[in-house]
């Protein structure tokens, strides 16, 4: 026969298990479109962080979360991961020298060896991202204790994420700007203990990531299906 | 038995406690840099590099608690004989003993390191460490005529999301060496008119000794350590 506490404890974490184990959140895709986009076999699309000497924050981590969402599935994009691009043109996509605006890319063009490697990696489109996730507010209290006859928490603690990016797509065939797609998610995490801490996360950075990469598919794809 | 294993729980768990609060230590193994895509300067350039080149650690107390230490090894050597490798036709490395009179160069480029500095994510309240150097080169013509006094100000930052702690430093370190390469790749000619000494090139115009701080602007206190101000993006780049 089971203990109060312990089938007290399994029906909440039966519960907690049934709403999810998540937090709240809302997301908000946008695109705005500038030139009609499209991808042809074997054309490549590299994501790049905005220079930190601009001070951006981009997070390491969500560039390659990018990255591999948008190359995964059958519908998935060829990219080509960041760094291997940024070397195989060194010094040319450096934070100090990469172009800022689209209106530096003939130049870039013009610098010997530049066209000739964006055009044998077969570079379409290059996706600069900028923003990060931060968090905005959070409230609360939780403790916990333990003793020679265990240990517990108890209490209440919240806090709100939001993840704010914005990717600008440049088209390297007409070398101009092909538009934006911007990601704005915004989670709640919970953190109610009853004896034993249970954590309601929610994963917005996951959610940018994945919300981003999804309408930036169908943002170069120009395939509502994408 | 267990009161062994419970000792021996506890010391691993101080020690670790201890270690996190401690700094931590960085050491730049053999970094190897990109072939830049550059074309070359028709300039017979002799490099000499300064002892510090070719070896050059950092220890520093941050917080006045905090001990983090940076060994480069000849790392910075290594990017400037790479470097310069690629962006001139003909490069000779000169030792301290070596005369460039008797060499048949038309420029002799002497680099040092100036000044280094580092930050670790609790001085920012952050999740990045952040690098500045400050290379310095001196640019001779054949006739041993100092022609230009270059600082070379590089910056790199590297968050220890991603990495941990000694590795997002010795990413940010490297990503300066890059920035210092980048830098020097687009305006070692423009600041010091090198490629202007060349044996088929025009005479040099260049005729005193330049310091341009433009990149940077550096205070030296009077306990002469520096601090850098201020990094940048390259519009000429752009």
């Amino acid at each position: 026969m089971q203990s109060r506490p312990r089938a007290l404890l399994r029906s909440l974490t039966v519960l907690c298990l049934a709403v999810g184990l998540s937090g709240c959140i809302t997301a908000r895709m946008q695109d705005n479109r500038e030139s009609v986009t499209g991808i042809a076999e074997g054309e490549s699309v590299v994501i790049m962080a905005r220079s930190y000497h601009l001070g951006n924050e981009t997070e390491a981590e969500y560039i390659s979360c990018v990255e591999n969402a948008l190359a995964r599935g059958s519908k998935g994009l060829r990219v080509i991961p960041h760094r291997e691009f940024v070397d195989s043109l060194f010094p040319w996509f450096e934070p100090r020298t990469a172009p800022a605006e689209t209106k530096g890319l003939p130049k870039l063009m013009e610098r010997p060896g530049v066209a000739k490697r964006l055009a044998d990696q077969q570079v379409r489109y290059i996706i600069w991202l900028e923003g990060d996730t931060e968090r905005v507010a959070g409230g609360g209290s939780l403790s916990c204790a333990a003793g020679p006859g265990g240990g517990g928490c108890f209490g209440f603690a919240w806090w709100q994420n939001d993840a704010d990016y914005n990717a600008s797509v440049w088209d390297l065939k007409g070398l101009e700007s092909a538009g934006t797609v911007s990601a704005d998610v915004s989670g709640t995490s919970f953190l109610p203990a009853l004896v034993v801490p249970i954590p309601l996360i929610a994963r917005t950075q996951a959610a940018a990531c994945k919300g981003l990469a999804d309408q930036l598919r169908m943002f170069i794809s120009d395939d509502p299906s994408a | 038995m267990r009161a062994t294993i419970r000792t021996t729980l506890s010391v691993v768990a101080v020690s670790a406690l201890l270690s996190a609060c401690g700094g931590g230590s960085m050491t730049l193994q053999s970094p190897s840099f990109p072939t830049p895509l550059v074309e070359k300067l028709p300039v017979k350039v002799g490099l000499r590099l300064s002892p510090e080149m070719e070896q050059f650690s950092h220890e520093e107390k941050v917080f006045g608690r905090e001990t983090w230490s940076v060994d480069f090894g000849d790392a910075n050597a290594r990017l400037f004989r790479q470097l310069f490798d690629h962006m001139f036709t003909d490069v000779t490395i000169l030792t301290a003993d070596d005369n460039p009179d008797l060499l048949p160069i038309d420029a002799l480029v002497e680099t040092s390191i100036d000044a280094f500095e580092f930050s670790v994510p609790e001085q920012t309240s952050s999740n990045s460490f952040a690098v500045w150097i400050r290379y310095r080169l001196k640019v001779y013509d054949k006739r041993g005529d100092m022609v230009a006094n270059w600082p070379v100000s590089a910056y790199g930052k590297s968050e220890t999301k991603a990495l941990g702690g000694s590795d997002a430093l010795e990413r940010a370190a490297l990503l300066a060496m890059r920035d210092a390469a980048a830098l020097m790749i687009m305006k070692l000619d423009a600041e010091t008119g090198i490629g202007s000494l060349g044996a088929m090139a025009a005479p040099a115009t260049a005729e005193t000794p330049q310091d341009s701080e433009e990149d940077v602007k550096v205070s030296v206190s009077s306990d002469n350590t520096s601090s850098f101000a201020a990094g940048g993006i390259d519009q000429d780049a752009i």
